[in-house]
C-alpha cells in the first residue's frame, strides 16, 4: 500500500459541475447509437420473422390448388356396336377393347356437350379432347369392366380435366402463355369459358391427390400422394420400432450404467458427433450396407426406415439422457435405500419419470426423419416408385414405395408446371403431419412436465 | 420355412420357457417365496433370455452371411461367361427368384421365351437367359433351400437346446435376476455400440468404395482436377475441385445472410426483448428449422429463383441467366440457418454471468456498448463455435443445392452463375440404376467420403470450442 | 464490539451527498424496501448492515439506478444527488451512473487486459482526448486502488489472470477511473480472503477523501472498521441510522442490538 499517496497529491480532475438533469451531447449521441443497435437487433428478428411468413404464405398461394381440381361432367354414350358388338356383356370379351377404343365415343361425347352449349368451333374432334385428361379413356374403361351393364347405355362420368385447362381454371395457364403451348390452343379456353358458364366443367375437391398415386409425365392431373404417405407410414413405423427400444436402451446404459472412462466418453463424443453428420451421408451408407452388401431390396421402405433410424438415433439418445438426467438422483437413492437393484430402480422407478421427456424427444426425432429427403433418394425411394399401393399390410415394408419429400422432389424436378402446384400441395400435407407432430411432443411436454 | 415363421415359433419356445423355469423354481422352492433367491418371473425370463439371444443371434447371423457363401460357391459356375462376374451373378439370382415365382422346375424349364416369362412374373432381365445361367440359377435355388432348411434346424436346436439347458440349471438357490440383469445389461451396451457401429459403417461404407474409385481413376485427377464433366460411356474427367468451389461459395453466402440476422435475432432475444416478445419470436423463428429442407429446395426454384430472376436476370440488371444459381441456394440456406445460428448463438449469450453485464452498465456504460464491448467478446469463442457448425451444417445440405444451385460443375467468381456442390453431385451419381463398378457411380462415395472427413473435422472442432466455452462459465 | 477507537472516529461530515425520503421497492408483488428514508454525507463511509435479504442491496442499486435493469423492480419515493431526483424523466442513468459508480460483490473484470478494463469507463464516457491522457487515468486509479506495483509490469496480461483480491482492486480502479463522485460498493469482501480484504478495506479508508462510500457488508466487524455512519436495515426497514460508533456501543433500537449481539441474523 505504498502507493497511494497519489491521492492527495492529485486529486481528481476538477470536473464542471454537471448537473444530471441535463443531458450532454456525448450521452445523447451515444443513446443515438444505443437506439440504432436495438433496431438492427429488432430488424434482424423482423426479417427472420418476415422469411417465415414469406414461407408459408408462398406455401399456401402455390399449393392450396393441388386440392381443387378441374372436373367435366360429360355423358358418353357407351355404343355397344363399339364395345360389345356380339351383345354378350361378358367382362372378358367387354375387357379387349383397349382404352384406344374409347377415343371415338369420348370425342363424340365432346362434340355433343361442346354443341349442347352453344359455341360455335373450328376444332376437330379429335383436338376437342385436349380439354380432357388422357387418362379420361381409362377412367370411363374401368366402370366399364367393372359393370358390363352399363354398355348401350348413355352415363354421366366425372371427367378429369387435363392439366391445362386446369391451369386455366386456376389461373395458372393464360391465353397469352398458350402461345406456343402444342397441348391447348386459345380455341379450347373459348369452349372451356362456355362450359364453365352452363356448369359442365367445374372445381370440386381433390380427393385424388390425397389417395391417389402418382402419375405419369404427361398427366399431372393424375397425380396423388397417397401411395407416398403409404410409404412415409412404413418407413415411419419402422424408425419407431428401432429407434426408440435401441434409442432408450442405448441412453439408460450411457447414463445410467456406464463407467466414466474413455470408451464410454469416445461413444458419447461419436454420438455428439453422429447428429451433425449430413444425412446424405447416412444414405450413402445405407446404400452401402443395407442394398449393396446385405442386398436388401432397393426402393423398400424397410430399408428407408433403417437408414433414418441410424439418422434419428442421436437426437432420440441426446433427448432421452436429458430426461434421464433430470430425474433428481433422490429417486434413485430411495429406490435403492429400500433394497432395489440398480436395474430395477431404474425401470421401475426412473424411466417411468422420464417418458414424457422421451415422447417428445422421439416425437421431435421422427418429425425430423419425416421431411428428411436425401437418403431416401440414394436408397431407391424416388418418386415416381411410388405407383402403385403395396398388396398387403406386411408387404408395404418391402414393396417399392417412395416417402412423401422424396415424391415433392420428383414432382419439382418434373418439366410441367402443373406439377409445381403439385409439389406445393405435397409440402402442406407433409408440414401439416410436422405440425401434428410438433403438436403432440407440445402437449405431451406440456401435460406431465415436471420440475424437480 | 420363411424367415417370419421361424421368428414365431423361436417366440413361442422362448414363452414356454418361461412358463417352465417359473414353474421349476417354484415347485423345487414347494411353493415358498422365501425360499427361492428371486422373484419367480425372474427365473422365468431367465429361461427366455437363455432361448431367445443365441438362437436370434444364430438366425441374424446365417441369414446375413448366407447370400455370401451362395455367391461364392455358384460363382465358378459362371466364370466362363462373358461380362462383368457381379451382374452375370445378379442375373443369377434374378432367374432363381423368377422360377420360384413361376412355380417352374428348373431341370425341366425350357429356354425358349423363359426372358419373356419372366418379365411377365415381373423380374426383368437385362439379357436372354442363357443355358450356363439357367444352371447356375438351379444350383442357387438348390442351394439355397438347402441352406434355408439347415438355417431353420440349427435355430430351432438352439432355442430348444439352450431351453432345455436352462430349465434344468433352474433352482431355487440360482441367482436368476442378477442373471438376468447381466444380460439385460449386456442388450442395454448392445444398444450403445449402435451409435460405434453406425460410425464404424459409414467410414467402411466411405473407404471400401473410395479405394475401389481410385483404382479405376487416379487420386491426383480427382483431388486437384478443375473439370467435372462424367460421362457413362466413359472418358469422364471427375475433378473435385469445382464442385468443392461451388461448395464453399453458397456455404460462404448462406453465412454472410444467417450470421449477421441470426446474431442480431440472439442479441435482441436475449438482451431487449421483454419476456412476452421472447415468448412467441422465438417459437416463431425456430419454426423455420423444424421446416425439411425439400421446402426450402423448393423454395428456391419456385419461389426466390424467380423472383431473383426477375430483379437480376434478362429482364432487369441481366446480370443471371437463370432461377438456380449460387445466391439462390446461398440465401435460401440462409434462411435456414438464421435459427441455427440465433438459438445456438442464444444459449451462449445467456451463459455469459450477468455480473459481467452489471459491472459494465454499472460504470455508465449503455446496454449496446454493454453487449458489443463486453458480452460479445465474453461469448465469442461460443460463437465461433456456432458458426463453425452452422458452417458443417451447410457444407451438407443436400435439398436446396440440389434444387437451387444448378447443376453446372463450374469455377466461377459471378454469384449469379448456376454452379453445383459435392452433396448435389453425390445425388446425381447415385440415384437411378447404379453397378457400382464405373468410376462415374463409385465418384461418388469418393465425394462422400470428403465430405464426411470435412464436416467430421468442422463438428469436432466446433463441438470442443462450444464445450470448453461453457465450461470456463460453469 | 469492545474496540474503543469507535468512539474516536467523529466524523466530518462536508454536507448531504444523497438524500433518500420515502424509497420503496417493489419485485413484483413482493415489497423489498418500505418507506426509506436516509441522508448520505460527502466524503465519507457510509455502511448498510443487516442479515440476508433485509434490503440493503435494494437500496444501494437505487442510488445508481441499477434496478433499472430489472424488467420486474418499480421504485418509488424520491432519491436526490446534490438535491437533485435521480428519478427524475430528464435524467439519463447512463450519465447518473459515470457519477455514481459501483463495486460488486464478486470480482467481474471484463474478459479484457487489465488496461482495457480500467480504461473502459474514460473510453465510454469520452474523458481521455488522447492515448497519453488514457495512460494517465489508468495509471491514476491503478495508483488509487494500490494495484499499480502489481499491475504495472502485466498492464496487457488478462484480468481474470489476477488473484481475487487484486480482480476486486482492479474493479475498483475500474470503477474509479470514470471520476464518479459517490463510489457503491456491494458487499466487496465477502468473496476475498481476510488478506485481501484488509487491503481493499485500507483503501475503502484512503478513498473517502475524494468520494462519498456507501458499503454493504454482511460483516459488522467491517462496518465498524471501515465506516463513520451506519445504517441497520431489517426486513425491509431502515431501523436505524446514525454515528458508526453510536449504533454499535448504544444502539437505540431492540432489534439493532439483537443484531449486533449475534441474536438474530
Amino acid at each position: 500500500m505504498t502507493d497511494i499517496p497519489l491521492g492527495d497529491a492529485a486529486p481528481a480532475a476538477p470536473r464542471p459541475a454537471r448537473s444530471i438533469l441535463e443531458t450532454d451531447a456525448r450521452t445523447r449521441a451515444r443513446n443515438r447509437a444505443e437506439t440504432r443497435f436495438r433496431a438492427y437487433g429488432l430488424a434482424a428478428l423482423l426479417v427472420g420473422l418476415f422469411f417465415l411468413v414469406f414461407l408459408m404464405s408462398s406455401i399456401l398461394w402455390n399449393g392450396l390448388g393441388a386440392f381443387t381440381q378441374t372436373r367435366f361432367a360429360l355423358d358418353v354414350e357407351l355404343l355397344e356396336s363399339e364395345l360389345d358388338p356380339e351383345g354378350t356383356r361378358d367382362p372378358a370379351v367387354i375387357a379387349k377393347t383397349s382404352t384406344f377404343g374409347y377415343g371415338d365415343l369420348i370425342e363424340a361425347a365432346l362434340a355433343k356437350a361442346v354443341a349442347a352449349s352453344g359455341i360455335q368451333t373450328d376444332l376437330e374432334p379429335g383436338d376437342l379432347a385436349d380439354i380432357l385428361s388422357s387418362g379420361a379413356a381409362a377412367q370411363i374403361r374401368d366402370r366399364v369392366t367393372a359393370d358390363p351393364s352399363l354398355v348401350g347405355q348413355t352415363v354421366s362420368f366425372d371427367l378429369l380435366a387435363s392439366s391445362r385447362v386446369d391451369g386455366y381454371i386456376k389461373g395458372r395457364v393464360t391465353r397469352e402463355s398458350l402461345a406456343d403451348d402444342k397441348n391447348l390452343s386459345p380455341a379450347h379456353l373459348d369452349i372451356v369459358d362456355a362450359l364453365v358458364a352452363d356448369g359442365t366443367i367445374a372445381r370440386s375437391f381433390n380427393m385424388a391427390f390425397i389417395t391417389g398415386a402418382d402419375a405419369s409425365e404427361k398427366r399431372p392431373e393424375e397425380a396423388g400422394m397417397g401411395v407416398a404417405m403409404v410409404g412415409s407410414l412404413y418407413v415411419m413405423l419402422t424408425v419407431l420400432a428401432l429407434a426408440l427400444p435401441i434409442g432408450v436402451a442405448a441412453s439408460i446404459y450411457l447414463e445410467e450404467f456406464a463407467p466414466k472412462n474413455r470408451f464410454t466418453d469416445f461413444i458419447e463424443v461419436n454420438i455428439a458427433n453422429l447428429a451433425a453428420v449430413p444425412s446424405i451421408v447416412y444414405g450413402i451408407l445405407g446404400l452401402a450396407v443395407f442394398i449393396q452388401f446385405a442386398e436388401l431390396p432397393q426402393s423398400a421402405p424397410l430399408v428407408g426406415g433403417l437408414v433414418l433410424t441410424l439418422l434419428t438415433l442421436p437426437t432420440i439418445i441426446i433427448a432421452t439422457r436429458a430426461a434421464l438426467k433430470a430425474v433428481p438422483p433422490s429417486i434413485r437413492d430411495a429406490a435403492l435405500g429400500v433394497g432395489a437393484s440398480r436395474m430395477q430402480a431404474v425401470f421401475h422407478h426412473v424411466l417411468p419419470l422420464a417418458v414424457p421427456g422421451i415422447m417428445t424427444g422421439t416425437i421431435i426425432g421422427m418429425a425430423h426423419a419425416l421431411g428428411e429427403t436425401a437418403p431416401l433418394l440414394l436408397i431407391g425411394m424416388v418418386g415416381f416408385v411410388a405407383s402403385n399401393y403395396p398388396d398387403g399390410a406386411l408387404h408395404g415394408f418391402v414393396s417399392p414405395n417412395s416417402a412423401m419429400p422424396a415424391q415433392v422432389y420428383e414432382w419439382a424436378k418434373r418439366a410441367d408446371p402443373a406439377f409445381y402446384e403439385r409439389a406445393w400441395g405435397g409440402i402442406i400435407v407433409l408440414l401439416v403431419f410436422l405440425l401434428l407432430m410438433n403438436l403432440v411432443a407440445v402437449l405431451v411436454r406440456r401435460r406431465f412436465e415436471r420440475r424437480w | 420355412m420363411p424367415l417370419g415363421w421361424l421368428f414365431l415359433i423361436v417366440l413361442l419356445i422362448a414363452a414356454l420357457g418361461y412358463a417352465a423355469g417359473r414353474r421349476r423354481a417354484l415347485a423345487g422352492a414347494g411353493g415358498s417365496l422365501r425360499a427361492m433367491h428371486s422373484l419367480p418371473t425372474a427365473y422365468g425370463w431367465n429361461v427366455a433370455m437363455a432361448v431367445l439371444i443365441p438362437s436370434l443371434l444364430v438366425l441374424a447371423v446365417w441369414s446375413l452371411a448366407s447370400p455370401f457363401v451362395l455367391d461364392r460357391t455358384v460363382a465358378p459356375m459362371m466364370a466362363g461367361q462373358d461380362g462383368e462376374i457381379g451382374l452375370l451373378m445378379s442375373d443369377v439370382r434374378r432367374v432363381a427368384e423368377g422360377l420360384d415365382l413361376l412355380g417352374e422346375d428348373p431341370a425341366s424349364v425350357s429356354l425358349e421365351g423363359l426372358r419373356e416369362r419372366l418379365a411377365g412374373a415381373g423380374v426383368a432381365l437385362g439379357q436372354d437367359v442363357s443355358a450356363a445361367t439357367l444352371a447356375a440359377a438351379a444350383r442357387y435355388k438348390e442351394l439355397g433351400a438347402r441352406s434355408a432348411l439347415l438355417q431353420s434346424v440349427l435355430v430351432l436346436a438352439v432355442a430348444l437346446g439352450m431351453g432345455a439347458w436352462a430349465v434344468r440349471r433352474t433352482t431355487p438357490a440360482l441367482r436368476a435376476r442378477n442373471e438376468v440383469e447381466w444380460g439385460i445389461q449386456g442388450l442395454l451396451i448392445a444398444a450403445a455400440l449402435v451409435a460405434i457401429a453406425t460410425t464404424i459403417g459409414i467410414v467402411l461404407a466411405l473407404i471400401f468404395n473410395t479405394i475401389k474409385f481410385f483404382q479405376l481413376y487416379p487420386a491426383s485427377a480427382f483431388f486437384f482436377g478443375t473439370t467435372w464433366s462424367p460421362s457413362f460411356g466413359g472418358g469422364s474427367s471427375l475433378g473435385i475441385l469445382p464442385l468443392v468451389w461451388g461448395t464453399l461459395y453458397i456455404s460462404l453466402i448462406a453465412l454472410l445472410v444467417a450470421v449477421p440476422l441470426g446474431l442480431f435475432s440472439a442479441v435482441y432475444l436475449s438482451e431487449y426483448a421483454s419476456p412476452r416478445v421472447r415468448a412467441w419470436a422465438k417459437p416463431m423463428l425456430e419454426v423455420l428449422a423444424g421446416i425439411p429442407s425439400i421446402v426450402y429446395g423448393l423454395f428456391a426454384l419456385l419461389t426466390v429463383g424467380p423472383a431473383l430472376l426477375a430483379v437480376f436476370g434478362s429482364g432487369g440488371l441481366g446480370w443471371m441467366q437463370g432461377g438456380t444459381a449460387v445466391i439462390t441456394a446461398g440465401l435460401v440456406m440462409g434462411i435456414m440457418l438464421i435459427p441455427f445460428v440465433s438459438s445456438l448463438s442464444d444459449d451462449i449469450i445467456n451463459a455469459v454471468p450477468q455480473a459481467m453485464r452489471d459491472g459494465s452498465l454499472g460504470l455508465g456504460a449503455t446496454q449496446s456498448e454493454t453487449i458489443r464491448q463486453v458480452v460479445l467478446p465474453a461469448a465469442l469463442p461460443g460463437i465461433a463455435g456456432a458458426i463453425l457448425l452452422a458452417a458443417s451444417r451447410s457444407i451438407g445440405e443436400t435439398m436446396i443445392v440440389v434444387l437451387g444451385a444448378g447443376a453446372a460443375a463450374r469455377l466461377s467468381l459471378n454469384p449469379f452463375d448456376a454452379m453445383t456442390t459435392i452433396t448435389a453431385k453425390i445425388v446425381s451419381q447415385l440415384t437411378g440404376d447404379q453397378d457400382f463398378t464405373s468410376p462415374e457411380a463409385l465418384v461418388a462415395f469418393a465425394l462422400g467420403m470428403t465430405l464426411f472427413v470435412v464436416t467430421l473435422g468442422l463438428n469436432i472442432l466446433a463441438l470442443w470450442i462450444v464445450r470448453r466455452y461453457r465450461e470456463q462459465y460453469e | 464490539m469492545n474496540d474503543m477507537r469507535l468512539f474516536e472516529r467523529a466524523a466530518a461530515v462536508d454536507g448531504v451527498k444523497i438524500s433518500a425520503k420515502g424509497v420503496n421497492v417493489h419485485y413484483g408483488t413482493a415489497h423489498a424496501l418500505k418507506d426509506v428514508s436516509v441522508d448520505i454525507g460527502d466524503r465519507l463511509v457510509t455502511a448498510f448492515i443487516g442479515p440476508s435479504g433485509c434490503g440493503k442491496s435494494t437500496f444501494l442499486r437505487c442510488l445508481n439506478r441499477m434496478n433499472d435493469t430489472i424488467p420486474s423492480a418499480a421504485v418509488t419515493g424520491r432519491i436526490e444527488l446534490d438535491g437533485q431526483d435521480i428519478y427524475d424523466r430528464r435524467v439519463d442513468p447512463v450519465q447518473l451512473r459515470a457519477k455514481v459508480g459501483m463495486v460488486f460483490q464478486k470480482p467481474n473484470p471484463f474478459p479484457k487486459s487489465i488496461y482495457d478494463n480500467v480504461a473502459y469507463g474514460p473510453k465510454i464516457h469520452g474523458l481521455a482526448k488522447t492515448r497519453a491522457d488514457l495512460d494517465v487515468v489508468v495509471e491514476t486509479a491503478l495508483r488509487r486502488a494500490a494495484l499499480w506495483n502489481e499491475a504495472k509490469d502485466r498492464l496487457h496480461a488478462p484480468g481474470t489472470g489476477l488473484s481475487g483480491g487484486q480482480q476486486q482492486r482492479l474493479c475498483i480502479a475500474r470503477a474509479i477511473a470514470t471520476e464518479p463522485e459517490v463510489l457503491l460498493m456491494d458487499e466487496p469482501c465477502s468473496a476475498l480472503d481476510p488478506i485481501a480484504t484488509a487491503q481493499v478495506e485500507e483503501l475503502i479508508d484512503e478513498l473517502k477523501q475524494n468520494y462519498s462510500v456507501v458499503i454493504v457488508t454482511h460483516s459488522m466487524q467491517q462496518a465498524a472498521r471501515v465506516s463513520q455512519r451506519t445504517a441497520f436495515f431489517h426486513l425491509g426497514h431502515l431501523v436505524e441510522y446514525g454515528e458508526t460508533g453510536q449504533i454499535f456501543t448504544n444502539p437505540r433500537d431492540p432489534r439493532t442490538e439483537s443484531y449486533i449481539s449475534g441474536r438474530i441474523g
